[in-house]
């Protein structure tokens, strides 16, 4: 039974869902909508439209979370996992793509909960976002793939020993380029200069597009993405049974959510168990 | 009588626009969004300049004297960079296009199997100006938004996080504190590899340093955990279930509106005002829905950041910048410079007035306090 | 105002209750110290009267606990945040902000209260505990005794009626110990404010205790006195109190002056009598030399013009202030932190000059915070290391550690045991090599009487067995017991190098409290005199 430093139960679920599914609209409209849609007409706008919308609606998901069922456990282990992966980020420097905190998230959503992961993915992003003073357009937009990662790594099912380590590198390998090629969808309709075969043209059928788009990502960013890609996977070769040892130690030793128990007659016992 | 024997480096002082205070964070950042949105509404690129430079000003006069208040030149060195990678990309992949022609280049067209796209060409003026004018535009809103950063400390603008979001500001503001601490820790446990035989420098020290101080950190997270349910996090008043089931099913229904809407927006033959209000009426009952959620907590602020009149003209003039330029696009006066051919870029004297009018914090905005940074005491360098 | 009514709690991972059958009242406004060793239960005891346990840690609670009528059953901590504050053993771990007003501030925001009332409180805090002119300060720049008052600032200012501090002295050097305790004893004495506390040395807490909590551990009955009652029968005491009853003073003195009133007799029987130290082996090498040392921090001097020499089989105690440069020295003997200038030589090498793969076999420093070496996840996987570390044969440090702490398990996890038990397996890793020179950074922070004992006999053995020990400590009856040699340093520079007897003796604030009683005869521990009063004939022995 992994805990869950933050449960989600069925609303929060649906909630999480919900921001799901209107974040694959926020990011791959220029894949998705139909030919003679709304947004297609005003291609223009629609980045700052969902722009817009995007952290509002993550603020109500996050608000839908918090809702009485982060004590500080989990806010405290929150906290200091998003320092951890905060001090981690500058380390890249920006070069292409050598970013060290993919692993700290997998890992950590793995060992403490999807809840706890989706959580992780945001903050972690905003706080390095502002340890960096890094804060532009693009961060609720990384905010929100981070937290589908943490998220995917949460709900991964249960295996233990090597068979894990194995299933978490397949997965940080996809995710890592998965986060690279969503975040190219952002700012993909902004490449007005680019030749036609790369860039987005409203007027394109679907397989034009996404066919553009794939160029277009295979060309500017495997030179980020698979540097991202393989760090990651070599970290959580290396590291990642220390690690969610650790992780899976101090959620034992934290007791998320002990449950307790009342007699209405002396003596009273009260019987909490983790 | 308090107030005499208030030291000097206490600003939070009430007061109206005279006397030297720190503006609320959230008026900088509305500010830094309308000079941003009056930005992305233009190509022109005298009024893009004229944007920069007011932002400039307003980070120069208004900018306080802390340490991540020097982030404005980091943003300005990532503008420049912005627009040669723009231009630089342009060269490569779009040259060719256009008459005036500046450098010619051999060029070569790849393969089809490789998309047969067109590499190099002839540098000509058009391309290099539209990518230039492009660059200069996604430079112009990173700059705006950098601006709001070197003005507005981020640790105070979490302790203007809306109630329902208490928790996760808490957890970012516990973020931001541990990140020195473990940057001290590293080092302290790096070098103690030494003790051990083991090398202290590179990859394998720094790899062997990351587990120890990963626990360290862990455990002290839950020492955290402990004093903080000890003096009192999490107390909220008692409401009723039902209430909280209302307010989340409201919150619900509003991001299935939101769901909605955006499917309307997305597929063909659907009304867009109609799709829009769906979408704009789901945020506003979700967003109300998590503000009613927060205002059931008890949490007081101590010292909060005053809202008053200064912040209000900051305010209103982001809005009146944004709102000058977005009227400007409907009118019909050309914010945009044609390059087909090329042509001269023009100055309507409203947009000039627009940015003006988002220059003018730098005068209407308190001026910032002096404040006096304690020199290191012997006591805080390690024994 | 405190009642614990036949409360047995238990952890989850365990099947023996930690505290059994334990009934104990508590009154308003008096300042307890709660005794024992480590493990005993102190902890939990203390956890239990915020709610702590079992909110928070888990576990089976039976019995009622209640707080001026509120029962920790029916509230969690949280509820019981306006009634009791905490002061954690770390007062860094607790701090949720990171300037000393939010900090201050931050218990009343979590309460409710309105702004006028924070802010009148603020201020009022300030000034009691002497803060206000490091109001804006970065919680990360103030020293350690400024950090633990800001702590209990943080703790006062939502008025509780009970304050519990959990070893609040242990990091702190004497002087601002007593800072410390007179701002407990005033907050007793003027404000009425009940105090719990937890405390290792009992010698600096004892005379001001209105009631003391021993608690002997492994689910023994808790016994509850007056201090003069409880210290008669307490298994770990204070040096005052074990030559009171060695000596068989009635009533059992506590503070140094009533000993000094008691001692006429004492002194009279050990007229002609000497302590017996410790002899220095023949064959005394030269290991250290240090010639005009300087270390800066940027623009901070930490250490100007050290020059001493350092022979084997000796034990040298390095003392002085917070800040005053010891852990610097001791960092410069092993090549950590910047270049000094000046000479140091380390066995005749500098230093900085061996690699990390030959430093273990010349000198083993274990630092102040023993747990930045542990790398394994159990105790069996670190001893391996360090044998491969140290270039010796397998189960080598094994069967050190067996001898130093045979009852730590070879499964257990390192961050799992014990402060004394981590610092014996440190202790054993830096030893695997033998190397000549060992160095101890602030052993004695959070050890109990005991293990402070059996580190002392394990550092004797190692001085006669040839090894030269630097402990660098606070920890003045330690220094008695064991250090032949002592060197106290001040902003960096020696104020002065010779025998324990003469340095200690020659300053109130680092004289032990027997050489205190006895004075002006020089006798440093309780042992010394035991020893002299056991070997005593009629004629006496000279010099």
């Amino acid at each position: 039974m992994t805990t869950q430093a933050i449960p989600l139960g069925p609303r929060s679920l649906l909630a999480v869902g919900l921001l799901t599914i209107v974040g694959i609209a926020a990011f791959a409209w220029p894949l998705i909508a139909a030919p003679h849609s709304t947004v297609l007409a005003h291609a223009s706008d629609a980045p700052l439209l969902f722009a817009v919308l995007m952290p509002l609606l993550l603020v109500v998901v996050l608000a839908q979370l918090a809702d009485g069922d982060m004590d500080a456990k989990s806010i405290a282990m929150l906290g200091v996992l998003a320092a951890v992966i905060s001090a981690l980020r500058p380390l890249g420097a920006g070069v292409a793509g050598i970013e060290p905190i993919w692993a700290v998230l997998i890992l950590g959503g793995r060992a403490l909960g999807p809840g706890f992961g989706f959580s992780l993915g945001a903050v972690s992003l905003f706080s390095s976002a502002l340890v960096t003073g890094g804060v532009g357009p693009w961060l609720p937009f990384q905010m929100i793939a981070a937290a589908w990662v943490g998220l995917g790594a949460g709900l991964l099912p249960e295996l233990r020993g090597r068979r894990e380590i194995a299933m978490l590198t397949g997965y940080a390998a996809l995710s890592c380029l998965a986060y690279g090629f969503v975040m190219n969808l952002w700012f993909w309709p902004f490449t007005a200069g680019l030749p036609e075969q790369l860039s987005f043209s409203p007027g394109a059928g679907h397989l034009d597009n996404l066919s553009s788009w794939l160029r277009f990502c295979t060309v500017t960013s495997l030179g980020y993405d698979l540097p991202r890609a393989t760090l990651t996977v070599a970290t959580i070769l290396v590291a990642g049974r220390p690690m969610l040892s650790a992780f899976r130690r101090i959620a034992r030793r934290a007791a998320f959510q002990p449950r307790t128990n009342f007699d209405a007659e002396p003596p009273k016992e009260v019987v909490v168990s983790p | 009588m308090l107030g005499s024997l208030r030291p000097a480096s206490s600003f939070r002082e009430a007061g109206g626009v005279g006397s030297p205070r720190l503006l609320h964070p959230g008026a900088w950042w509305a500010w830094a969004i309308g000079c941003a949105v009056a930005a992305s509404r233009t190509s022109n690129p005298l009024l893009l300049m004229l944007l920069v430079v007011a932002s400039s000003v307003v980070v120069h006069c208004r900018r306080p004297d802390a340490p991540w208040s020097g982030s404005f030149r980091l943003f300005l060195r990532m503008g420049l960079a912005i627009i040669i990678v723009r231009v630089v990309l342009q060269v490569a992949f779009v040259a060719g296009q256009g008459n005036t022609v500046l450098m010619p280049m051999p060029g070569i067209v790849l393969p089809t199997w490789l998309a047969g796209i067109r590499l190099g060409g002839d540098i000509t003026a058009e391309a290099m100006l539209t990518a230039l004018y492009d660059g200069m535009r996604l430079a112009a809103i990173i700059i705006c938004l950098g601006a709001a950063n070197a003005l507005a400390s981020p640790s105070r603008l979490l302790k203007s996080v809306p109630a329902a979001l208490y928790e996760l500001g808490v957890s970012v503001v516990i973020a931001l504190t541990f990140v020195p601490q473990l940057a001290a820790d590293i080092e302290r446990v790096q070098a103690a590899r030494r003790l051990r035989g083991r090398p202290a420098r590179g990859i394998r020290a720094l790899a062997g340093a990351a587990m120890p101080v990963l626990e360290g950190a862990l455990e002290r997270s839950i020492a955290l955990a402990a004093a903080m349910d000890s003096r009192g996090y999490g107390r909220s008043g008692h409401v009723p279930l039902s209430h909280r089931r209302a307010i989340s099913t409201a919150l619900l229904i509003g991001l299935v509106a939101v769901c909605l809407g955006t499917f309307g927006l997305l597929s063909a033959g659907i009304a867009s005002w109609l799709s829009l209000t769906t979408v704009v009426l789901g945020s506003v009952t979700g967003i109300g829905a998590a503000w009613v959620a927060g205002r059931r907590q008890i949490r007081t602020s101590y010292r909060p950041d005053p809202w008053h009149m200064a912040e209000w003209c900051v305010l209103a003039s982001g809005i009146l910048a944004a709102g000058v330029f977005v009227a400007c696009d409907m009118v019909g006066v050309t914010l945009s410079t044609a390059t087909y051919p090329p042509e001269w870029p023009t100055l309507p004297l409203i947009a000039v007035a627009g940015i003006v009018v988002a220059a003018s914090p730098a005068w209407t905005a308190p001026p910032t306090p002096v404040s006096r940074r304690s020199a290191p005491t012997p006591e805080s360098v390690p024994a | 105002m405190i009642i614990f009514d036949h409360v047995t709690i238990t952890y989850p991972e365990s099947i023996q209750p930690v505290l059994r059958d334990v009934s104990i009242t508590i009154p308003e406004g008096e300042l307890v110290l709660v005794v024992g060793r480590t493990g005993s239960g102190k902890t939990t005891l203390l956890r239990a009267i915020n709610g702590l346990v079992p909110h928070f840690t888990g576990g089976t609670m039976t019995g009622r606990v209640k707080i001026d009528g509120r029962a920790t059953s029916t509230h969690a901590p949280r509820d019981l945040a306006d009634l009791v504050g905490v002061v954690p053993q770390d007062p860094m771990s607790g701090f949720v902000t990171d300037t000393v007003e939010d900090e201050l501030a931050y218990g009343m925001e979590c309460l409710g209260l309105a702004p006028e009332v924070m802010r009148r409180r603020v201020e009022e805090t300030l000034d009691l505990l002497g803060l206000v002119h490091v109001r804006s300060a970065p919680l990360r720049s103030l020293s350690g005794g400024q950090r633990q008052r800001v702590a209990i600032g943080a703790a006062l200012t939502s008025h509780p009626k009970i304050l519990v501090l959990d070893e609040p002295t242990s990091a702190l050097d004497p002087g601002a110990a007593e800072d410390m305790l007179a701002v407990l004893h005033r907050l007793v004495h003027d404000l009425g404010v009940t105090v719990v506390m937890s405390e290792h040395r009992l010698e600096r807490v004892v005379q001001y205790a209105d009631l003391i909590v021993i608690v002997p551990g492994n689910g023994e009955q808790l016994q509850v006195g007056t201090p003069s009652d409880a210290m008669r029968v307490a298994p770990i005491a204070p040096p005052v109190v074990e030559l009171g009853r060695l000596a068989g003073w009635h009533p059992l003195p506590l503070t140094v002056r009533d000993a000094r009133r008691a001692a006429g007799p004492l002194r009279d029987l050990l007229v002609g009598h000497t302590p017996h130290l410790r002899p220095i082996s023949t064959g005394a090498r030269e290991l250290v030399s240090l010639q005009s040392a300087s270390v800066s921090y940027g623009s901070v001097r930490a250490l100007c013009d050290v020059s001493m020499t350092l022979n084997s089989g000796e034990v040298v105690a390095l003392m002085g202030r917070n800040g005053a440069g010891k852990s610097t020295l001791l960092q410069a003997l092993v090549g950590i932190g910047p270049a000094p200038s000046g000479t140091v030589r380390v066995i005749n090498k500098d230093p900085r000059g061996i690699s990390s793969r030959n430093l273990l076999a010349s000198v083993g420093l274990v630092p102040q915070e023993p747990a930045d070496l542990l790398e394994a996840t159990s105790v069996a996987e670190e001893c391996r290391a360090a044998d491969r570390d140290a270039n010796v044969d397998a189960g080598t440090t094994r069967a050190l550690l067996a001898l130093m702490a045979p009852e730590i398990d070879d499964r257990m996890h390192p961050r799992d045991l014990s402060e004394g038990q981590r610092l014996l397996l440190v202790l054993c890793l830096v030893l695997a090599a033998r190397p000549p020179l060992l160095l101890l950074d602030e052993p004695t922070r959070g050890l109990d009487y005991p293990t402070k004992a059996r580190l002392a006999r394990i550092l004797s053995d190692l001085a006669d067995a040839g090894h030269c020990i630097v402990l660098a400590t606070h920890d003045v009856e330690l220094v008695a017991e064991v250090a032949d040699r002592v060197v106290i340093l001040a902003e960096g520079e020696i104020v002065a190098d010779g025998p324990t007897s003469d340095v200690v003796l020659s300053s109130p604030m680092f004289a032990p409290q027997v050489a205190k009683i006895l004075s002006p005869q020089v006798w440093l521990t309780v042992d010394q005199v035991a020893t002299a009063l056991d070997s005593r004939d009629p004629i006496g022995a000279a010099g």
